[in-house]
């Protein structure tokens, strides 16, 4: 049953995860473009090339996010488009109809994330590093994967939702964005943003969208 | 007496327009049961009401023996299921979707899916979404046919199919149900297809059960009467009165349940019986329709 699920939610989704997983093949390489001679390099010149290296890892929370919105709303796109008529009427408990798209899913994340794995480990290997710059192609990978996972789960519970379900998320929404307009229009000093608080739940742990904050570096000190 | 499908005291509402109205049905284990209506009467939500997908307001619901929603998993297992629209991933090859189906069916029957898929002509690598409306058609039956299921619900399979490909259908379906003894329970509001392989016949109209009788009291019970005499009046008939014409000094009687000893009947009332005439099943159809909008005083 998980084996045909899997190749139905393949068969559906080939072409963004083999885009997905070129551009988690590349982003690792794209740190090392400018990474030759850096072993006897002053400290300046390592201190630039690390910088700039830091700055390409600020794009991988971002495939990990695209990653996630794909599949995650992939995996029902084919169900919405028959109402989800022929899934209602399959003989297994809607839970268990969900579990198996939800692990579906996750098996087609695997493949972007083990090509950020093989695209990291080659990126390392291209480069001699200098004394004191060490490569994290493990735990960059590894935090990619579980980025990856949360943004999937976040947005495969969003696309499965019904469409109140829907509305009220997008009724808290304009609240926190109204609350804001009404904090400003009243001019309170001191008032504190409400879209910057939320953000700042979510975006700080223990708040979902933690992992995908900080820095994301494959080459660190 | 045990019935496939049971529902009771069946109330549902979409809207402020549409609703289903205190629905009992009773369908006979074994039998061929033509679900008629119109167009907007009700028969998909009403099958949608038996597979669980939606929730009614009031009533039960009892199919092959199980409550509904409850044991809705072990129902379906045993259910065959075709839509009135196609709801199989396009994106699947025909080989593909079969084998899909077949992952959720223990029983599923992949020699006689293939032997079906060879005797319907369809081509295995062709794409769901490249199939024609007379193909895709075939393709369900052959899915839930191969499901060898005990209970088949089959919402308009024929409906925009050209009438090769429904007597194709039509016969696998009839094959099928010589085979074993499972329950159809078809719903079509074309008259003449239900009449040549229904044993039994609900009618629906405006989510409400009009009738539910054997087709054969269906066919011949309602019978349009020309009738001379004939009172103002009319009190307790020994049949139903669906509707009366005046014509001239004649009045024309459209009745269900007629047998010729009723004639007696009008005897009594100081009318006199001048002619019987058989109705085919569409004008009976029609009728019944008519007398459950407009009842006869």
């Amino acid at each position: 049953m998980y084996r045909q699920v899997l190749k139905a939610q393949w068969l559906a989704a080939r072409l963004p995860v083999v885009l997905l997983a070129v551009l988690a093949f590349a982003l690792p390489l794209l740190t090392v473009t400018s990474g030759s001679g850096l072993t006897n390099a002053p400290v300046e010149r390592v201190g630039q090339w690390l910088f700039a290296a830091q700055q390409v890892g600020v794009l991988i929370p971002g495939l990990a996010l695209l990653a996630g919105l794909l599949l995650g709303i992939g995996a029902w796109v084919p169900d919405h488009a028959g109402k989800h008529v022929y899934a209602l009427t399959l003989p297994v408990p809607r839970s268990m109809f969900v579990l198996l798209r939800f692990a579906a899913g996750a098996t087609l994340l695997a493949i972007p994330v083990v090509a950020l794995g093989v695209g990291a480990v080659v990126a390392t290997l291209s480069v001699s590093l200098p004394d004191g710059v060490h490569a994290y192609p493990l735990q960059l990978t590894a935090r990619f994967a579980m980025a990856s996972l949360v943004c999937f789960a976040i947005f495969f519970a969003i696309s499965i939702a019904t469409k109140r379900a829907a509305l009220a998320t997008l009724g808290v929404i304009c609240g926190v964005l109204l609350a804001d307009a009404v904090l400003a229009s009243l001019s309170i000093k001191d008032a504190a943003s409400v879209t910057a608080s939320v953000f700042y739940l979510l975006t700080n742990w223990p708040g979902p969208l933690s992992i995908l904050m900080g820095r994301w570096a494959l080459f660190d000190v | 007496m045990s019935y496939a499908i049971e529902t009771f005291d069946l109330a549902y509402r979409a809207g402020k327009h549409f609703e289903i109205r205190d629905l009992g049905l009773k369908v006979r284990e074994g039998s061929i049961y033509g679900f008629l209506g119109p167009n907007g009467s009700g028969k998909t939500t009403t099958i949608r009401l038996l597979l669980g997908m939606l929730k009614p307001v009031r009533g039960t619901i009892t199919v092959l023996g199980r409550k509904v929603p409850d044991e809705m998993a072990r129902i379906l297992a045993h259910t065959g299921y075709v839509p009135e629209r196609p709801h199989l991933y396009p994106y699947l090859s025909l080989e593909q979707a079969v084998r899909y189906h077949a992952a959720f069916y223990e029983g599923f029957d992949m020699a006689y899916a293939g032997e079906m898929r060879r005797s319907f002509g369809l081509p295995l690598d062709q794409k769901l979404s490249h199939l024609s409306k007379g193909e895709m058609g075939k393709l369900h039956i052959l899915l839930v046919l191969a499901q060898r299921p005990n209970l088949l619900v089959l919402d308009e399979p024929t409906d925009g199919l050209d009438p090769v490909v429904r007597r194709d259908v039509l016969s696998a379906l009839l094959d099928f149900c010589s085979q074993g003894s499972a329950t159809v329970f078809i719903s079509s509001h074309l008259v003449h297809e239900l009449e040549r392989i229904c044993d039994w016949v609900g009618v629906l109209d405006n989510g409400k059960l009009v009738v539910e009788l054997p087709m054969q009291s269906f066919k011949n019970g309602i019978k349009r009467i020309r009738v001379s005499g004939a009172p103002s009046l009319v009190g307790d008939t020994p049949f139903v009165l669906l509707q009366r014409e005046t014509t001239g000094t004649e009045q024309v009687w459209v009745v269900r349940g007629w047998q010729p000893p009723m004639a007696v009947w009008f005897q009594g009332v100081g009318a006199a019986v001048k002619e019987v005439m058989d109705l085919d099943l569409e004008e009976g159809f029609v009728e019944l329709l008519r007398s459950s909008r407009a009842p006869v005083s």
